[in-house]
């Protein structure tokens, strides 16, 4: 994925929905006691918290990059 | 006060707000408030709800209800409620020598370092198995019982300090000689012979 021609706000949209799909199931699965429930949380709802929280470090690695490219300009 | 669950709630509610005020308003991201909003709404707050809620899960998969809920287990649940003293695990659930509600965990947990950790692995691996997989048929054990899970309990107490015990101490705490499969406490679960014995049902 080409995150620079992507853009912040893009970035920032897609890793957002990925957290707000990722804490809704969590947060679905928590109202039930049973092991797919833990399942679900852990794989589906962990994934996706996973990937989102990445992708949000990763847009700040490469913003932090990009300054600097156009500092040393 | 709100217990516990429903300042998890809360607080997964907030994350949710806040990272969807930074996907609707990406602008507000120009100021340094704002960076510091998204990066606790995206990446601190996010974490925070995941460890949360796992630890809240791992408390609640402890509870015998949670492992009876698969219907493999259901002879095994069963065997909880058998009217025969001489069945170890049913004596120790019917007379809540073990926590009633976390029956399974208590003797099936590892006592060691990490041990909780472990059986909790090995948990996830039932449950995927269960449902993505084939069960092992029958169901046994991934090792032989550990005395250690037994003297957890009993080592000291007065009941146990029989001459017998006393005298095999060394050989049970080295597992030379196991407790429930040496002629001793040898009635265990016994799931293949429930047509034959009597159910205690508790008082209502």
């Amino acid at each position: 994925m080409k995150f620079k021609a992507m853009g912040m706000s893009k970035i920032l949209r897609v890793s957002g929905i990925l957290l707000i799909l990722g804490l809704a199931i969590e947060a679905v699965s928590l109202m039930f006691n049973h092991p797919l429930s833990f399942m679900g949380f852990i794989i589906v709802g962990g994934a996706l918290l996973a990937i989102g929280v990445l992708l949000f470090l990763h847009s700040l690695v490469e913003i932090a990059q990009a300054n600097t490219g156009s500092a040393q300009k | 006060m709100p217990g516990p669950n429903a300042l998890l709630f809360l607080l997964i509610g907030v994350t949710i707000i806040v990272i969807a005020m930074v996907v609707i308003r990406p602008s507000l991201t120009m100021t340094r408030e704002g960076k510091m909003l998204a990066f606790v709404g995206f990446c601190v707050l996010p974490i925070l709800c995941g460890t949360l809620g796992a630890s809240e899960h791992f408390e609640r998969s402890k509870q015998t209800s949670f492992c009876l809920s698969c219907h493999i287990m259901e002879p095994w649940g069963k065997s909880l409620n058998v009217d025969d003293p001489a069945y170890i695990p049913a004596a120790h659930f019917q007379n809540h020598r073990i926590p009633a509600d976390e029956a399974c965990y208590t003797c099936h947990t590892n006592y060691a370092m990490y041990g909780s950790f472990k059986v909790k692995l090995n948990g996830l691996h039932h449950v995927y198995v269960n449902y993505f997989g084939k069960p092992m048929n029958p169901i046994h054990l991934y090792e032989p019982f550990n005395n250690r899970e037994c003297l957890h309990c009993h080592e000291g107490a007065r009941s146990f300090q029989s001459v017998t015990h006393v005298a095999m101490m060394d050989v049970l705490k080295a597992n030379q000689l196991s407790c429930v499969s040496s002629g001793c406490h040898d009635t265990i679960h016994n799931t293949a012979g429930q047509d034959k014995v009597k159910f205690w049902s508790p008082a209502p």
